[in-house]
Parts: C-alpha cells; structure tokens; sequence
C-alpha cells in the first residue's frame, strides 16, 4: 500500500539533479531513503556523553549492581 | 498483543496484598497466572535480552549492564529480537522502556527515561511511572501496533534498597492503577517479572553487592518472576518462552 505525496516543482527538480550519476534512480526513491534516515535518527536514542555515563555508574553501584 | 513487563515484581508482595491490586486481580481472574521458577540467573540485563531474543544467557552472552568498564548498547549485543524479526516480516511493533541496556531499549518510540532509567528517589520513582504510562498511552492511542511491550522498571530499584517497607505496596498500587489503564486497549495480554524478590539475607543467589555508596541493600533478586497471561495460548515457562510465544502467534514458526 502506498500514498501519494506532492512536492513542489522546484524541488523536485533539485531533487532530479542531485541524483544524477547516483544510485537512486528516481525522485521518488531518494525522497523514501531520505525521509526513512531522518526517521530513524529521531528514533535512536542519543548517545550518553561521558558525564552522563559516570551518572549511570554511580547509580548502578547506589542500586548494588556494580 | 500486550506484552507488559514489571521489573523484580514478585507473587510475595501481590499475593498478600491483592484485595489492594484490583486490575492485577482482575486480570488474574479472566486469564491464568503462574511462578517461572527461573533455570538462569535472576539477572535482569540477561533475563530481558532472554526474554525478547529467545536465546539463552549462554547464547547471547549479554551478561550485565556494564562489561569491561564499559556500559553495553544494544549494537554489542548480536541477537535479533523479537521486533526486529516482526517489524522485518512487515508486522507492527513497538517496544518502550525494555531494560536490558542502560538506558532502556525503546524500538520505533522516541522516549527519554527518567534518569537513564535508574530512577533511585522518590520522586524519580513515580515520575518513571507516570512518564512510561503517559508515553504507552500515547502509543496505543496515536498508532497503535499489532505488539506493543512495555516494561517498568520502579519496582526493581525500590525493592533493592527498601523491601519489607510499607512503602514498596504503595507502589505496586501505582503500577497496578497504571496496568488498569493499559489493559483496556487489548485482549491478548502477558504480564512478566524478571525475576522476584526476597529478603537479602534470604536469596538463594546472591546478585548484588550488600553495601553501596546508598546504603544498605535491603533486598535481592529471587528466581521465582511472576507470570499472568490472558487469551494467550502458549506454555510460558521460561522468559524465552515470550519470544516463542509471540513468534508463533504472528509468524505461525515457534521453535524455529
């Protein structure tokens, strides 16, 4: 099952040139790869920073893990 | 399906108290309810990956939360779980707040645990409820998949440092007052522990260090977890048990 989406023609075409000499062989698969890679970023959880990791450790020994 | 998983949730304190636990009683009540006596280590980085991979500990290896001073990502662990195998297949997924990593594991939900999920103080400790409530709610309102698994994780980090207080029964209310407004959205149902609970002292497998920076551990893991399904035909004896169980209700291939 799909759906329709429209885009305007300006972009569309900037899309048409961007592609040229790439993989994706229509706008319509690089707008699905595009959009299926913001998705998945938004979904990841972001990385601990080392301040944030050195939290967890703490509380991991308060809790009796470590 | 409703996979609801309650970290270190144990029949000693839900036995005693269920006149207090109406939708756990209920719930009881219209399904069937058992004891996993578990043949692994009561541990719940091992137990969860078990849980949803259908690997044992010794297959997946996953052995704790930090391994060689490093804290494990999901990307270390090399087992496909269960939604990676539906969401492959073309079946909806999504699973929020599992606790096999720190911090816990959410497929195809953007969601920010209350502190790294090791909610240790009070207000935490609600708040984590609140907060898992509220996001699986908005889940199963806004676009609700064929499986949705959510697990808390308040019980667990109470039970350590305050077993026998007064205090952990207030929360199990709080988590079955949570479970009420869940159970609503379907008919198909496993509730699960990790693991349960006893007394330090008591444990038959010691798992935690007794003395922390925190204090006094008061409780430790017990190898006997809950068990209460509704609608599910399935034997659920083990953890693995749920990943099998799932498998075959929506790709017809249990014990493949």
């Amino acid at each position: 099952m799909s759906k329709i989406l429209e885009l305007p023609n300006d972009l569309y075409e900037k899309i048409e040139e961007t592609i040229k000499g790439t993989e994706f062989k229509s706008v319509e698969e690089y707008v699905i790869f595009v959009l299926e890679e913001v998705l998945k970023e938004e979904e990841e959880a972001e990385p601990l920073s080392p301040e944030e990791e050195a939290q967890v450790k703490e509380r991991l020994k308060g809790l009796g893990y470590l | 399906m409703l996979v609801i998983g309650i970290d270190g949730a144990t029949w000693k304190v839900i036995r005693p108290n269920i006149e207090r636990l109406p939708h756990i009683h209920q719930l009881m009540e219209e399904g069937s309810y058992a004891t996993i006596h578990l043949t692994q280590k009561p541990w719940s980085p091992s137990v969860w990956c078990s849980m949803f991979s259908g690997r044992s500990s010794e297959e997946h290896r996953h052995k704790d939360f930090v391994q060689n001073g490093h804290i494990v990502r999901r990307e270390d662990i090399k087992v496909e779980f269960i939604w990676d195998l539906l969401d492959k297949n073309g079946i909806s997924v999504k699973a929020l707040n599992i606790p096999f990593v720190v911090p816990p594991y959410c497929f195809k939900v953007k969601f920010e645990p209350v502190a790294h999920g090791l909610p240790i103080e009070e207000p935490e400790l609600l708040e984590e409820i609140t907060k898992v409530t509220e996001k699986a709610l908005e889940v199963l309102n806004n676009d609700r998949p064929e499986v949705f698994i959510v697990v808390y994780t308040a019980l667990d980090r109470l039970s350590h440092l305050h077993w026998g207080e007064p205090l952990l029964v207030d929360y199990y209310k709080k988590i079955d007052n949570a479970l009420g407004k869940l159970l609503k959205y379907d008919n198909e149902v496993i509730v699960i522990s990790d693991h349960g609970f006893c007394a330090y002292d008591e444990a038959p497998i010691r798992t935690l260090l007794k003395h922390t920076p925190r204090g006094e551990i008061k409780g430790d893991h017990h190898p006997d977890a809950i068990l209460i399904t509704k609608n599910i035909n399935f034997h659920i004896s083990q953890p693995t048990d749920v990943f099998y169980c799932i498998k075959e209700k929506y790709l017809g291939q249990a014990n493949e």
